[in-house]
């Protein structure tokens, strides 16, 4: 409580009130207020804790490196195999870990193979016996370790022809077949590779995996270790999947089978992840500081300030956002990326700090913040790398920004118009964030203790006023639904990505629902918190001319994000659920195809508004019907399109 | 004036007289302790209720669940073609020796084989779409077996493809060593016949199935820590402190709140993986787990929170330090992770019963040291 | 008969000594106030009763017992100067919970809350504590510093910072309370409130008790009644003769009125011994009573070495 003054804005060196709104004195307060947060946040931590964490952190990074050196071994001696020392079988279940190996003695198996205290029996005449729930899994591992086994022999035989019988090469090749277009992608295809034998990649590099260790690079053959091209499938990893290595698995150079690697920048990726962890640290500290500001009415010192809200949360925002660029530019630098991975990152450490800010402005208490910063840091992690992960297979990788720090370590290069595609939708999402969290930022609303559902009304109908002041009320259903559309976008997006996995029948139908339900909703909240604060008319007449508004506004808004169909989205089935189905070459359907939507749109917006204007209940309900109005429609247009 | 009514006012005092109020009987004292923590408790688990915030900390969780397994099943897939039913492809055989090649090739799941006599057939063939992929196999000097693959750039198919062809080319390593048997000073194994598996058991065990247990004790912790933080924020540790309890019982109350939800919530994933067919071999010993990890993590919690007071100071070392005792727990002779998927597999050895022994007695010790640090804690640090 | 005894209790905080060997002691069913201004020590004294904060030095004994000891506890009513409050619960649900810290029976917690409440009229008892105004949190907080029906009632300045109507309520009801044979000992800095219910006072400044005793005690010791003498004399002669009367100030002299202010009664006989031999005529004697503010003033611009009365 020491510290109670606030920051001398203004008068100190501004000579008179009439100077403060020049844009020198605008950037001197914001500099000033970024400065005060600088010293107040670091005043916080004491030398004591200061050194605990240092030490802490040099023990992790320690440890960590150790570990990384031997393997997490989370997997080891998940299985238990009931093997005889004489097997030839019982070197395989001693050397993989996943295995302990007891003696055929030892096994006990009930219930006709039904459990037993082994997963695998391995009879001296050579068959394999899988008992209990685990054993077909353990079989399948067990599969796995005699193919990493044989490696490991294969590997130390002199006579490399005969222990590598076979080299392969892979060449990717574009063929026109008008499946889809592909715009703004790279074509990564060279044509034929030089298939020369007797030089390339030697297997395996990989040091890692302990079952073939170092190989026969240097043998007669005169091969050569090509350092883009290593990994072998590993079977010491902790996740159950083959480790890829850096390349992009274009390999002209012939290799053994095992050296084939599917299309996966498992290396890239996990760099590029390593730029999204400082965030999740740097924005509880961030929101922790906003938080303050609002218990015990510690902001009220900066509100009555001459600074404008705007200032105020700019400068307490700049010193974490130039953390996170400074942070990030270190670690880019470190794994040699290059200023395109910055920019990449710079949008998303935005979005990140954007969602906390609004988060902090909603959240009524530390623990509620709490779980607010771990929901953002979730799911806008998951929005980054699930999308990433499909670097090199599918151009709806684009969407995360990370995909181009995947290129660009990769050394690919990268458009403008994809930078734009990957990081608009970040760019315009962490305004409107900032915006509603602004919209908040104000006496009655920053130290009021409201259900988060009401904050986010109040935010919302800060701007219908502010838009209201500018314009006219009429143009804020407009303005809010262009604004909702990255956000549509990215829970789609997200709703794509995690039902991607489960089978069309189950993830179809929830898919349809819930896009059609995320745009209703986006089209129709903000009407409604203008209706439940009394900002328009309740009137059907009113509610059906808002409603009509947001529907044209929400059409114009989602035709921008069209580029969606041209990087090619819709042809996955779960993304025509979401984002309807690609554009057909047919003109007159293109045509209905194009206006049908804008029709669509008004008539759903006009359902979900007219029940708002008679409260909750209703508008819950007219909510329901415009998302069913709207789930039929998408399903009749993808029947006339099929 | 004032003289007057301080006359009236001791005047009337004296005859209201009352003796000391509350009874002041010794068992009597020990029940309303025993009454006066049972408050705290459910005024604790209130406050999570009514801020929905352990709804929020459930649904995180199933979010975490369904974007790892995304991210599993997603990538397994994209490994293993038997995990995506698919049609079969056509592949072009072509080149001067494609008969070892062409017999495994066919063999092989999801693969069909068109052999070409002319390579620029093949190829011709793989422009129409024809095939998906040419196999051009020649010998070179030493015998070896060239393969050049080429593959068509189309994305996820392309992926599946190439996994289907390393399986067959692998298939056909083999068999080419066998035929080198007299060359080689050690024979390869044969590989087992392959067999219908899910390919997600070893995700489910060590990492999906820890990752659901650990969870909920780091929430927990993290609950703690908020908990302490807020009570001093608003001041109302003081009236807690005022009130006829220890401080150790207001700390124990927070443990005890926040620390038994963890193991709830693991029996409740356990059962839900249970009839989801994920065989749980010892739900017991698992939920044992959980609950010394969470009594240990609540007990560190609350030890940070009450260290340094200010939340932000106490949530950094806190989430550090769970960070750090992960990967720190490394160094043990079984992560925790694997002590999971060994008990959930059922093939724990002694070393893992040691393990959740020793999780217990570390969990005791930090409660004790816990009260011995609240005991000698200042009143005024707080 | 003493309930609240305290000797030499001193606090340092490092070399910053806030609270310098005050002695008092209190009876039961006292009103008792500690008056000082900013930083003068009064909370860290409450506190050190209420056992919130450990004494560097000296003793204090409330209800028989040490601060901190439980049964001392459940005697204790403390309301601490802000209303701590756990914001998303009710107040009715809040009270309960405190109730059932102090051991109380529902049936006799819910009843007393009621009564209490209905004493202080608030409504609103369902609503979440987050959401209602300061006045309400205020007599929130003091419901449940009564919950257990403490003997001794520790109020951190129970009426600061709200609106008269509000503040003139919780000072009668404080009144009330010490009427039903309540100990209470409060610390203010309005010494309106001080001077209208206390009945006995220490005033602090810098750590130290500078002076204590019942308001007429200081005020009597530190500045008593003012008399105001108004004479109406007939000519210069006389005039001049009440003038240079026994008197320390002489106010005002017009067209044969003269005005006096005198601090001792005593004056007051010589000035109308005066006033009759010159032929004049006392027109009026009025008296002027110092406030406690007054003293205060005056007292805590003295130096603190200056003694008790």
């Amino acid at each position: 409580m020491s510290r109670s003054e606030g920051p001398s804005i203004g008068p100190a060196d501004a000579p008179g009130d009439g100077a403060d709104d020049g844009f020198a004195s605008k950037l001197r307060r914001l500099g000033r207020i970024a400065r005060w947060e600088v010293t107040r946040s670091t005043g916080t931590i004491d030398r004591r804790t200061l050194l605990i964490l240092v030490v802490m952190i040099a023990v992790i990074g320690v440890v960590g490196f150790v570990a990384a050196e031997d393997g997490l071994g989370l997997d080891d001696e998940i299985y238990v195999v009931g093997v005889d020392e004489s097997n030839p079988y019982h070197d395989v279940a001693v050397e993989a870990n996943q295995f302990r190996p007891v003696s055929l003695s030892d096994v006990e198996i009930a219930d006709d193979g039904e459990s037993g205290n082994v997963d695998l029996v391995l009879t001296p005449d050579g068959e394999i016996g899988y008992v209990g729930p685990n054993g077909e899994a353990a079989y399948d591992v067990f599969r796995n370790a005699v193919g990493s086994y044989n490696e490991g022999l294969m590997a130390a035989e002199n006579d490399s022809p005969a222990a590598y019988p076979v080299f392969v090469s892979l060449e990717y090749q574009d063929r026109n077949l008008g499946l889809f277009a592909e715009e703004g992608f790279e074509t990564e295809g060279e044509t034929a590779g030089d298939g020369e034998p007797g030089s390339g990649d030697g297997g395996d590099t990989d040091d890692d995996t302990e079952a073939d260790d170092d190989t026969e690079a240097d043998d007669d053959s005169g091969m050569t270790t090509d350092p883009d091209a290593d990994g072998m499938p590993s079977t010491d990893d902790g996740l159950q999947v083959p480790d890829i290595g850096g390349g992009a698995g274009e390999q002209t150079a012939p290799g053994t089978p095992g050296t084939l690697s599917p299309p996966f920048p498992f290396e890239a990726l996990v760099l590029a992840f390593l730029l999204i962890v400082p965030m999740n640290f740097v924005i509880q500290v961030y929101g922790g500081s906003i938080m303050q500001e609002r218990l015990k009415r510690r902001g009220e010192l900066l509100l009555v300030s001459p600074a404008s809200r705007t200032e105020i949360v700019a400068g307490k925002t700049l010193p974490y956002l130039l953390g996170l660029v400074g942070l990030t530019a270190a670690i880019v630098l470190s794994i040699d990326g290059g200023v395109l991975s910055i920019a990449a990152v710079f949008p998303f450490a935005l979005l990140f700090l954007g969602a906390t800010f609004a988060g902090a402005m909603f959240a009524r208490s530390f623990k509620e913040l709490t779980f607010v910063t771990v929901t953002v840091s979730v799911v806008l992690t998951t929005y980054a790398f699930v999308p990433a992960i499909f670097s090199n297979v599918t151009p709806i990788a684009l969407i995360s920004p990370l995909t181009l720090v995947v290129f660009d370590l990769q050394g690919e290069s990268v458009e403008l118009v994809e930078y734009l595609f990957s990081t608009g939708a970040l760019y315009l999402g962490s305004v409107v964030l900032f915006l509603l969290g602004i919209g908040v930022y104000r006496e009655e609303d920053m130290f009021a203790q409201k259900p988060i559902p009401a904050k986010i009304i109040d935010a919302i109908v800060s701007q219908i006023d502010s838009i209201t002041a500018r314009v006219h009320a009429y143009a804020s259903p407009f303005v809010l639904s262009i604004l909702s559309i990255p956000f549509v976008f990215g829970a789609q997006l997200l709703g794509v990505a995690l039902l991607f996995a489960i089978p069309d029948a189950v993830a179809l139908p929830v898919m349809f629902v819930f896009a059609a339900a995320v745009e209703e909703f986006a089209k129709s909240i903000h009407v409604y918190a203008g209706f439940a604060r009394s900002r328009f008319d309740s009137t059907i007449r009113v509610g059906a001319i808002l409603g009509g508004i947001s529907g044209i506004g929400f059409f114009l808004g989602e035709k921008a994000t069209h580029a969606v169909q041209l990087v090619g989205i819709p042809d996955l089935s779960v993304g025509t659920a979401a984002f309807g189905p690609a554009l057909s070459s047919e003109p007159l359907v293109l045509v209905a195809l194009f206006f049908a939507p804008l029709v669509l749109h008004i008539v759903t917006a006009v359902i979900s508004t007219v029940g708002a204007t008679r409260g909750r209940t209703s508008y819950a309900l007219a909510f329901v019907v415009a998302t069913i109005v709207h789930v039929l429609y998408n399903l009749g247009v993808i029947a006339l399109v099929a | 004036m004032s003289r007057d009514r301080a006359d009236t006012g001791s005047a009337r005092r004296e005859s209201i007289q009352r003796g000391p109020n509350p009874p002041s009987v010794d068992t009597e004292a020990s029940r309303s302790v025993w009454h006066a923590r049972w408050a705290l408790i459910r005024r604790e688990l209130q406050s999570l209720r009514s801020e929905k915030t352990i709804i929020l900390a459930i649904a995180i969780q199933l979010f975490i669940a369904a974007f790892s397994s995304f991210l599993v099943v997603g990538l397994v897939s994209m490994y293993d073609p038997s995990a995506i039913e698919g049609q079969e492809r056509a592949i072009a055989v072509t080149g001067e020796d494609t008969d070892e090649l062409a017999a495994v090739a066919s063999q092989q799941d999801g693969l069909g084989v068109d052999r070409y006599d002319d390579r620029a057939d093949a190829h011709a063939a793989f422009e129409e779409g024809q095939v998906d992929a040419v196999l051009d196999a020649n010998r070179d000097d030493e015998g070896r077996l060239v393969v050049r693959t080429t593959v068509p750039d189309e994305g996820l198919q392309t992926t599946v493809l190439v996994v289907q062809l390393r399986e067959a080319l692998e298939t056909l390593e083999y068999t080419e060593r066998i035929a080198n048997a007299d060359r080689l000073a050690e024979q390869p194994l044969s590989v087992p016949e392959a067999i219908e598996a899910s390919p997600y058991a070893g995700f489910t065990y060590t990492i999906l199935l820890p990752l659901l247990l650990f969870l909920p004790a780091f929430i927990s912790g993290s609950m703690v820590v908020d908990s302490l933080a807020e009570e001093r924020q608003r001041g109302t540790l003081e009236l807690l402190r005022v009130a006829p309890l220890s401080f150790v019982d207001v700390v124990d109350a927070k443990l005890v709140a926040t620390a038994v939800l963890a193991p709830i919530q693991a029996a409740v994933w356990l059962a839900l993986l249970a009839v989801n067919g994920t065989a749980i071999a010892q739900p017991f010993a698992l939920v044992g787990l959980v609950a010394a990890l969470s009594v240990l993590v609540a007990a560190v919690g609350a030890g940070v929170a009450l260290y340094a007071p200010e939340r932000r100071q106490s949530q950094l070392l806190y989430s550090v330090g769970i960070v750090g005792t992960l990967v720190v727990s490394t160094a043990l002779p079984e992560h925790p992770a694997n002590t999971v998927a060994k008990f959930a597999t059922g093939s724990a050895t002694a070393t893992s019963w040691l393990a959740l022994a020793g999780y217990g007695i570390a969990a005791a010790f930090t409660l004790l040291a816990l009260r011995w640090y609240v005991d000698r804690l200042e009143p005024e640090s707080l | 008969m003493a309930i609240l005894e305290v000797e030499g209790l001193r606090k340092e905080y490092g070399n910053f000594v806030a609270v310098e060997g005050s002695s008092f002691s209190i009876d039961r069913g006292e009103v008792f106030g500690v008056v000082g201004p900013n930083g003068a020590g009064k909370t860290t004294t409450l506190k050190m009763l209420a056992g919130l904060v450990e004494p560097t030095g000296g003793t204090a004994r409330v209800a028989g017992y040490e601060p901190g000891e439980p049964a001392m506890q459940r005697r204790l009513g403390f309301l601490p100067e802000e209303s701590p409050l756990y914001e998303e619960m009710t107040a009715r649900s809040y009270l309960r919970f405190f109730a059932d810290l102090y051991g109380v029976p529902r049936e006799v917690a819910d009843e007393r809350i009621e009564r209490t409440l209905d004493r202080l009229d608030l409504e609103h008892r369902d609503r979440r504590l987050g959401n209602v105004s300061k006045g309400m949190k205020r007599k929130v907080a003091i419901t449940r510093a009564l919950v257990n029906d403490p003997d001794v009632l520790i109020f951190d300045e129970p009426a600061s910072g709200l609106d008269p109507l509000t503040t003139n309520y919780i000072i009668e009801f404080t009144r009330e309370l010490s009427e039903e044979g309540k100990t209470i000992v409060f610390s203010a800095h309005n010494l309106f409130h001080v001077e209208s219910i206390c009945d006995r006072i220490a005033v602090m400044n810098e750590g130290r008790i500078i002076a204590r005793g019942s308001v007429e005690e200081i005020r009597e010791a530190h500045g008593g009644t003012v008399y105001y003498v108004y004479a109406t004399v007939e000519g210069s002669h006389g005039l001049e003769a009440v003038e240079t009367a026994d008197s320390p100030v002489t106010v005002s002299r017009e067209n044969g009125h003269v005005e006096h202010v005198v601090e001792e009664m005593a004056h007051v006989e010589a000035i109308r011994e005066a006033v009759e031999a010159a032929d004049g005529r006392i027109t009026d004697i009025q008296t002027e009573t110092p406030t406690l503010e007054e003293i205060f003033l005056e007292l805590a611009s003295d130096s603190p070495e200056e003694a008790e009365a």
